[in-house]
């Protein structure tokens, strides 16, 4: 029997490769390097060479591996804002890891693993695949969660997503397996041409609702979103800043491609088109109205990152090209602003403390002027006042939003905007109007400087990172034109 | 009705004793080490099921991994945890009902879906050919992780490394 040789096409999916390479990298450096901050810099190296071949590569549509993955425009978008987040959490991880004794040359590896999940997730074509790198990023999570191991939060956040998740990871598969059963193939153009042959079956139908649910817990939608606010309270800050935006972006990244590629063609687009905007509505809603009382800053972050899914989710319930660019948008800026506005938290801890409340950010423009301005900008831009990048992302989702006849949609977003300008614009309030807090010791061995403020850690990494994103919000902001034809030229392949 | 199919029926029916009756005792079993057990008992009606439909390969494989590598990494996990052989608690709460009425909606849900379906049956002759022979099944399969799903094969084993790394992470010792 002759033996058939697959073709492997692995060029295609290089920027992954290559970020799996370098995770492995740093295992094996792990074990020479004493000074681990090392580490975090040579991911650092990696992630920007996966970023520049993915760049390089174009978007010009390339399917590997029999149709199980593509690197196509949509696919290389991704990879570059899943990359930024990753890079922008190394940053942050450098310092942060340093201060609270954490720091352990594993987190990098795991980070980059988890990366690579994401890239794959938005890469796939097969829903095994999706499921694949579903797991590997989730897997990866989970420990990260964790990694914080003298804190109980941060093992209750483990447990917590670890359950929560793989309940999601089974609801997805059980997805999976019942639109196999109805269409045959587990690959989702093939399952796009079954469906658009006029074929329709139940068992389809049910399939496309266990998927829905499945992703919806990944991208923290209502009903799913009870795991989110204690996960990213108990995570490690700069692993929060990670999970909010890649957690989310790569959810969404496979979500929309399983929807357009494999039910988009079909009789049920009308369906999951009105349960993605009854999902952004309840996420939107919920989100806004749970982050209002929260004084911890990292909670409040986290029902705010619920009400961002919420916002994401009409650009797919538009159900359009324009929707699938509104978010392919919005997610660039939001893993800018949304990491920026956890970094400017994360310099803002002291050691041996896990979360900021409002009253770490009284008179912050005082203390720290520079990181006051940085932290305003993260708050107006994903409040979604112009002219910052934030701005952009919600006037092109809304906008896809009433070009597809959902005016609606886009009106309860916009006053929900209103609401979450309440809790954004409360952490600027404190910073230029209240004084600053009397510096008080929770922590044994710490009385002798009682009386000087809480000092402000803005080491070297987190001030890099602070500032790329900031300068990125305004840049892009101001000048959102090249980003925006971008992604005009970056379709589902 | 012929010999074998009653053959069929009666073994189909201690199949499904065996798989639910043996998921009933994971939920309401109140020594978790007993509930391990009964997780075997329902892998293993699974089996059953697989042999009963021709599946002689997934039989296997459910055998092999279900009960020879996962029921048992449980007990182990089990006998090795601390304190949690010899306690006995109930496994439901106040709320067992919400959940109870959850899950038959859910039930019902699908068994309606399933019930309608219209499952497409393979013609004899299909099921006689060669390539769909029992002893082509594993050669088959072994074609097909090196062919068309080259890529998942890999990409699992990344999956396998980093939920490696991840066990050790969280079962090192801390130091300090």
């Amino acid at each position: 029997m002759p033996i058939e040789i697959p073709t492997l096409n692995f060029i295609a999916l290089a920027p992954p490769l290559i970020v799996i390479g370098t995770a492995l990298l740093v295992l094996l450096f792990d074990l020479a390097v004493t000074d681990k901050r090392v580490l975090g810099y040579l991911g650092l190296v990696g992630v920007v060479i996966a970023a520049g071949v993915s760049i390089a590569m174009g978007p010009r549509p390339a399917t590997t591996f029999q149709a199980m993955a593509i690197s196509d425009g949509y696919a290389l978008f991704f990879n570059l804002v899943f990359l930024a987040t990753a890079g922008l959490s190394i940053l942050i991880a450098i310092d942060y890891l340093e201060r609270h004794d954490l720091q352990r040359g594993e987190y990098y590896a795991l980070l980059l693993f988890s990366a690579s999940g994401m890239m794959l997730m938005a890469a796939a074509t097969d829903l095994i695949v999706v499921f694949l790198g579903l797991e590997i990023m989730s897997v990866a999570l989970y420990i990260l969660a964790g990694f914080n191991w003298r804190q109980l939060a941060s093992a209750e956040a483990a447990m917590k997503y670890f359950i929560l998740g793989a309940f999601a990871s089974a609801f997805f598969l059980y997805g999976a397996a019942l639109t196999y059963g109805a269409t045959g193939t587990t690959n989702l153009n093939q399952i796009g041409l079954w469906l658009s042959g006029g074929n329709s079956d139940p068992m389809a139908l049910v399939g496309l609702g266990l998927l829905l649910a499945g992703f919806a817990f990944k991208v923290a939608a209502v009903p799913f979103q009870w795991w989110t606010p204690d996960v990213y309270q108990g995570a490690p800050t700069s692993v929060t800043a990670f999970m909010s935006v890649g957690a989310k972006g790569a959810g969404f990244a496979a979500l929309i491609r399983v929807l357009r590629s494999g039910f988009g063609d079909s009789a049920y687009s009308a369906d999951w088109a009105l349960a993605a905007a009854v999902l952004a509505v309840l996420t939107m809603t919920f989100g806004n109205l749970a982050a209002l009382p929260q004084k911890d800053v990292k909670r409040m972050l986290g029902y705010s990152s619920i009400a961002h899914a919420g916002y994401i989710l009409v650009g797919v319930a538009a159900a359009s090209e324009s929707g699938v660019r509104g978010v392919l948008f919005y997610l660039l800026a939001y893993a800018f602003m949304n990491v920026g506005a956890f970094a400017v938290a994360s310099a803002l801890e002291r050691r041996g403390e896990f979360s900021t409340t409002q009253r770490d950010y009284a008179g912050l423009s005082q203390r720290e002027p520079l990181l006051a301005v940085a932290m305003t900008v993260f708050m107006l831009s994903l409040t979604g006042m112009p002219p910052l990048v934030g701005f952009w992302g919600k006037l092109f989702v809304f906008r896809a939003a009433v070009e597809a006849g959902m005016s609606w949609l886009a009106i309860v977003g916009v006053i929900n905007s209103a609401v979450s300008a309440f809790y954004y614009l409360g952490v600027v309030v404190q910073m230029y109007m209240r004084a600053p807090a009397e510096y008080s010791p929770r922590l044994v061995g710490e009385e002798s400087d009682a009386k000087k403020p809480a000092a402000v850690n803005l080491e070297v990494a987190i001030g890099t990172a602070v500032l790329l994103a900031m300068l990125l919000t305004v840049v892009l902001g101001l000048w959102p034109g090249p980003v925006a034809s971008l992604v005009t030229m970056m379709p589902l392949g | 009705m012929p010999v074998d199919q009653i053959v069929k029926t009666v073994v189909f029916v201690i199949f499904t004793v065996m798989t639910l009756g043996g998921g009933l005792g994971v939920v309401v079993s109140p020594r978790i080490f007993h509930s391990a057990l009964f997780l075997v008992l329902s892998f293993a009606g699974v089996v059953g099921y697989y042999v009963l439909l021709d599946a002689g390969f997934l039989a296997a494989v459910q055998l092999l991994i279900y009960i020879g590598a996962i029921a048992i990494l449980i007990l182990f996990a089990i006998m090795l945890s601390r304190g949690l052989m010899a306690e006995r608690q109930s496994q439901s709460n106040q709320q067992w009902w919400i959940a109870a009425l959850v899950a038959l909606l859910i039930f019902v849900v699908l068994a309606a879906v399933l019930w309608r379906v219209d499952w497409p049956v393979a013609s004899q002759q299909a099921l006689a050919s060669p390539s769909n022979a029992i002893s082509q099944e594993g050669s088959q399969l072994g074609r097909d992780l090196l062919g068309p799903y080259v890529i998942p094969f890999e990409v699992a084993s990344v999956l396998l490394l980093v939920a490696l790394i991840g066990a050790v992470i969280l079962a090192r010792e801390t130091e300090s």
